[in-house]
């Protein structure tokens, strides 16, 4: 080229001032980002490095000799990973001189260009701006920064630092080059490189119409209402709903920071939302859990063991607030008689409320074991004769001549092979224990006691340790936890954060799950997003693979929900109900839809609903998928885009359409969590529970408070001080823990309550209050309509009634989305 | 969703566009943005402007609706007095769209707005009530914007 002919004297300035939005491809680190450019894959100048951000700013000139032919690529690299095979990549641009430049001479005008950051040809995402400025005036001395040091320090061994660097200078520039061929033959459907897209938003400016919002103007650090605080960035999801970015803590918000609020009150707020979080995660429980989750908390045991724990004193006073709330709702701490068994041991909180310690399987209790009359009533029945770890869950072998079986529909049934009878009733329980209520609820715990006593679901001997430290939880765990096998980690969990004392006798494996699920299920590492429904419940991102190894996470989440089961520990998150179905291999269907896409589901259900002879639709058996700016047409069935779409064929279009849209977008990512899950959990057994009975399993049964329920609910038709109504809130209050929540799926779709109680509960299209409207025959069910969190609720004349039909639609209604 | 069917729409209507209207497809682009160019009749004070309108259908197109957006300011009860340009439209909103919903109805349903705004359903509430309270002055403003802003030919974004 002629470049090298000439007499090599530079001729043109480049600085190289700053990149703006780099892709973050690591998921728990910022890159450190250092530049190269390159002429004609011959004159090489590096900038130097810039620590852990997105937004490097370097400003570093460069001279060079070059003609109007010579070709500028400048590429973009992250120094830590510059040894791996990819070298960090982080997007190149080429510029051919002469298109900036026309006449390259000391007249030339200076040129500050931007421009988007391109993909190398292994196609490694990449996104973000470069900023340069291209000057011919060099009688100006060079720009700072650069004489002190023009390459960046590599690491050790500084010997290599030479050898590594000139590699890619070597060979880069020719795939660079052909990186520009790529670009003017494939005009490629440029890709909007706005930062929003770490959600994987990639969309095509083209098709990205319906998502630019009137903020799509301004920097992703503003909007309307001026700059956002530092480190906080706006973005907007794949459904074009705007949240922001906290890269602060790595958290998310729907919720724009307020401009006027320090740091630290902001961050304090966060501790308290967090805080009452953590209070609902320890309070949930299940129907047969009588030691679990009311147990003391961790600062408790801490606390009464005599170790400090640091800060912790409002979280006590919370904690032992809610705790006496948990004393009266189970009723079991009234003291017992006589001494303890051997190994146990009371302890008191320092509120002064004695709980148990059972040195022998290292839990702690509320309950006195003194007073577990379940125990000595079947401890004599257990063979064995070993210490029962949870008292009611194993009650122990069935009486001879009994069998447990269960139905097609995966109800828990008995056979009694001496009188041959069945019963739903388990001979175990006390009767009294059935009597007057719902049969699903009875289901639900003879479920779990089935579950929990196959041997599958025995805890191994041994010990599974853990240790995270709190700030890099996730990152931690998923070291810990992909290392270990299966097998390891159905051993005796002990959680240990790093720096912190405490034996885990179950607070500290309660605080890491609750944690855990904050952090992992984070929108902000694109693995799961907030689905359409309500804004909070959790869907698998079907973008998730713009972060490489997103597979080996969705495994490593599959084993930690997998895990949290086993051990019987709740995590603090809600999916939307389809994916509860998936984990239960059951098919979704129309109505799952509306949790993911009510607009969508809108759309199939009116096909369904009306005529579309005559090809008013134009559909055929196929559809079109855009993943990162690429449009894709795959059919539906083999063929399907020469199939049309007709009156008679409708229903199995909107069936293949709902399963498309659902589960093949992330039939890789399930596969994966499946995976993880299945490691500790048969799929035999799981299937034993329906949809709405996994997410009490996952998330446990959530204290209601039906005041504030109350307090944030809205009447059509109804005033609150009809008789119905009154009679609709004795019923609520009457019922235990796990029939609100029941009613809170039937209504709702999820028993998900907001942090800040009822008042932020959610809807398909915003904030929905919880409404009760007057409709329906005195004869039907009362009807919900998940997607505006309504019931339809018809007068029924008298308390008794209300209550029966009430609990029959609770009951009897399977599934999500009732519409 | 439907390259076949967006791909017949458009033929459809830019062989034979409806009264006031011309239809293109940017360069290079794909079918999912057109170009549209309203001309609402003499009636109206918007004559004698040019009105650049990008319509953008959805990957989900027909399953969502398309997306309409005015490129030239303009002084309506309906639009957002902007350069957003944002146009409430009765059959666009998700609760009413309709998979079988033709463009061709949208761009009537647009033309239709342009000589009759409805107030009652408005995004400029101040615009609305000049509209019903003093007609007068606001359509010596509807027809300053035209003056100021949709004499010359639109010019649409590069997409």
């Amino acid at each position: 080229m002629a470049s090298r002919n000439d007499n090599g004297k530079p001729n043109l300035r480049v600085t190289i001032i700053a990149a703006d939005g780099l892709y973050k491809r690591d998921v728990f680190r910022f890159p450190d980002p250092f530049a190269v450019a390159t002429i004609n894959g011959e004159q090489t100048k590096t900038t130097t490095v810039s620590k852990k951000t997105l937004n490097p700013y370097w400003n570093e000139s460069f001279d060079f000799r070059v003609d109007e032919s010579s070709i500028l690529a400048v590429q973009v690299f992250d120094q830590k990973k510059f040894k791996k095979k990819d070298q960090g990549f982080l997007g190149v641009i080429n510029i051919r001189i002469g298109d900036l430049i026309p006449e390259i001479g000391p007249d030339a005008d200076d040129q500050m260009i931007t421009r988007d950051l391109k993909k190398s040809t292994d196609n490694l995402v990449v996104h973000g701006k470069l900023i340069l400025n291209l000057s011919c005036n060099l009688s100006t001395p060079i720009r700072a920064g650069q004489a002190s040091s023009s390459r960046p320090t590599l690491g050790a061994p500084s010997a290599s630092n030479l050898s590594t660097l000139s590699a890619p200078a070597g060979d880069r520039p020719s795939s660079a080059m052909s990186g520009v061929n790529n670009n003017a033959l494939v005009p490629q459907p440029s890709l909007s490189h706005h930062p929003a897209s770490v959600n994987a938003v990639p969309s095509s400016s083209s098709v990205n119409g319906s998502q630019s919002r009137p903020t799509s103007q301004l920097s992703p650090f503003e909007d309307a209402q001026g700059r956002l605080p530092a480190g906080w960035e706006r973005r907007e999801d794949n459904l074009g709903r705007t949240y922001y970015v906290d890269h602060n803590t790595r958290t998310t918000s729907w919720n724009r920071p307020t401009a006027g609020g320090t740091a630290a009150e902001t961050r304090n707020e966060r501790e308290a939302v967090t805080q009452v979080e953590r209070q609902r995660h320890q309070n949930r429980t299940l129907p047969e859990d009588r030691t679990g989750t009311s147990s003391p908390t961790l600062q408790q045991q801490q606390q009464g063991s005599g170790a400090g724990s640091p800060g912790g004193a409002a979280a006590n006073n919370a904690a032992a607030g809610s705790s006496h709330t948990a004393m009266m709702h189970t009723g079991a701490t009234s003291p017992g008689s006589g001494e303890l068994p051997p190994g146990w041991e009371q302890r008191w909180t320092p509120e002064g409320r004695p709980y148990f310690v059972d040195h022998n399987t290292r839990t702690t209790t509320w309950v006195d074991p003194r007073r577990q009359q379940f125990i000595r009533m079947y401890g004599q029945n257990n063979t064995n004769g070993q210490i029962q770890q949870q008292p009611v869950s194993q009650l122990g072998p069935l009486p001879s001549g009994w069998e447990m079986r269960l139905t097609n529909t995966a109800r828990v049934y008995f056979v009694d092979h001496n009188t041959k009878t069945t019963t739903w009733d388990d001979p175990r329980l006390p009767s009294s224990l059935d009597q007057n209520v719902p049969q699903y609820k009875r289901d639900f715990r003879r479920k779990l006691i089935y579950f929990r006593s196959q041997p599958a679901m025995r805890i191994l001997s041994g010990q599974c340790h853990i240790k995270v430290r709190r700030s890099h939880i996730f990152e931690d765990s998923f070291a810990e936890i992909t290392r270990q096998s299966a097998t390891d980690l159905k051993k005796r969990l002990m959680i240990k954060f790093d720096g912190e004392d405490g034996l885990d006798y179950g607070g500290l494996s309660r605080e890491f799950f609750f944690l855990l699920s904050h952090e992992m299920f984070n929108p902000f590492y694109c693995l799961f997003e907030y689905s359409a429904h309500d804004n909070y419940t959790l869907q698998i991102n079907p973008h998730s693979g713009i972060n490489p190894e997103h597979l080996n996470y969705f495994k490593f989440i599959g084993r930690v929900v997998g895990m949290a089961i086993f051990h019987r520990r709740f995590l603090d998150a809600f999916f939307i109900g389809a994916l509860y179905k998936m984990i239960l291999g059951k098919p979704v269907t129309l109505a799952d839809m509306e949790g993911v896409d009510a607009d969508f589901h809108r759309s199939l259900q009116w096909m369904l609903d009306n005529d579309i002879s005559g090809g008013i639709l134009e559909q055929t058996f196929s559809t079109e998928d855009e993943r990162f700016g690429v449009v894709t047409t795959e059919d539906l069935i083999p063929g399907g885009r020469d199939i049309e779409v007709t009156n008679e064929n409708k229903k199995e279009y909107v069936e293949l359409m709902v399963k498309w849209r659902i589960e093949k977008r992330i039939a890789e990512q399930f596969q994966a969590f499946k995976e993880g899950f299945q490691e500790l959990i048969p799929q035999d057994l799981i299937n034993v529970f329906d949809e709405r009975e996994l997410e009490l399993l996952i998330g446990g049964i959530a204290e209601i408070d039906v005041d504030d329920w109350k307090k944030h609910t809205d009447y059509r038709g109804y005033t609150e001080s009809d008789e119905v109504i009154q009679n609709f809130w004795t019923t609520v209050r009457s019922w235990d823990g796990e029939q609100k929540s029941r009613l809170l799926q039937f209504t709702t779709g999820t028993s998900r309550i907001p942090v800040n109680g009822f008042k932020d509960l959610q809807g398909s299209d915003g904030p929905r209050r919880f409404t009760i409207e007057k409709a329906g025959d005195l004869s039907n069910l009362p009807k919900a309509h998940t997607c505006f969190n309504r019931i339809d609720l018809p007068a029924y004349k008298t308390l008794e009634t209300l209550q029966q039909k009430l609990t029959i639609a609770v009951e009897e209604t399977m599934g999500f989305g009732q519409e | 969703m439907s390259t076949k069917r967006i791909s017949k729409e458009f033929a459809e209507v830019s062989q034979s566009p409806p009264e006031g209207f011309t239809i293109t497809l940017p360069p290079s682009a794909t079918l999912h943005t057109w170009h549209i160019v309203l001309t609402p009749p003499p009636s109206t004070p918007f004559h004698p402007g040019h009105f650049g309108i990008v319509l953008t259908l959805p990957t989900d197109y027909p399953f969502k609706p398309p997306v309409v957006k005015f490129i030239t300011r303009l002084y309506h009860p309906n639009v957002t007095n902007d350069s957003l340009g944002n146009v409430c439209l009765g059959i666009l909103k998700p609760e009413n769209w309709k998979p079988s919903t033709k463009i061709a109805a949208v761009l009537e349903a647009l033309m239709n707005l342009m000589i009759e705004p409805q107030p009652d359903d408005p995004l400029e509430e101040r615009i609305a009530d000049e509209y019903r309270n003093d007609r007068a002055a606001w359509e010596a403003k509807a027809r300053e914007f035209v003056n100021r802003y949709a004499l010359e030919e639109p010019v649409f974004p590069a997409s």
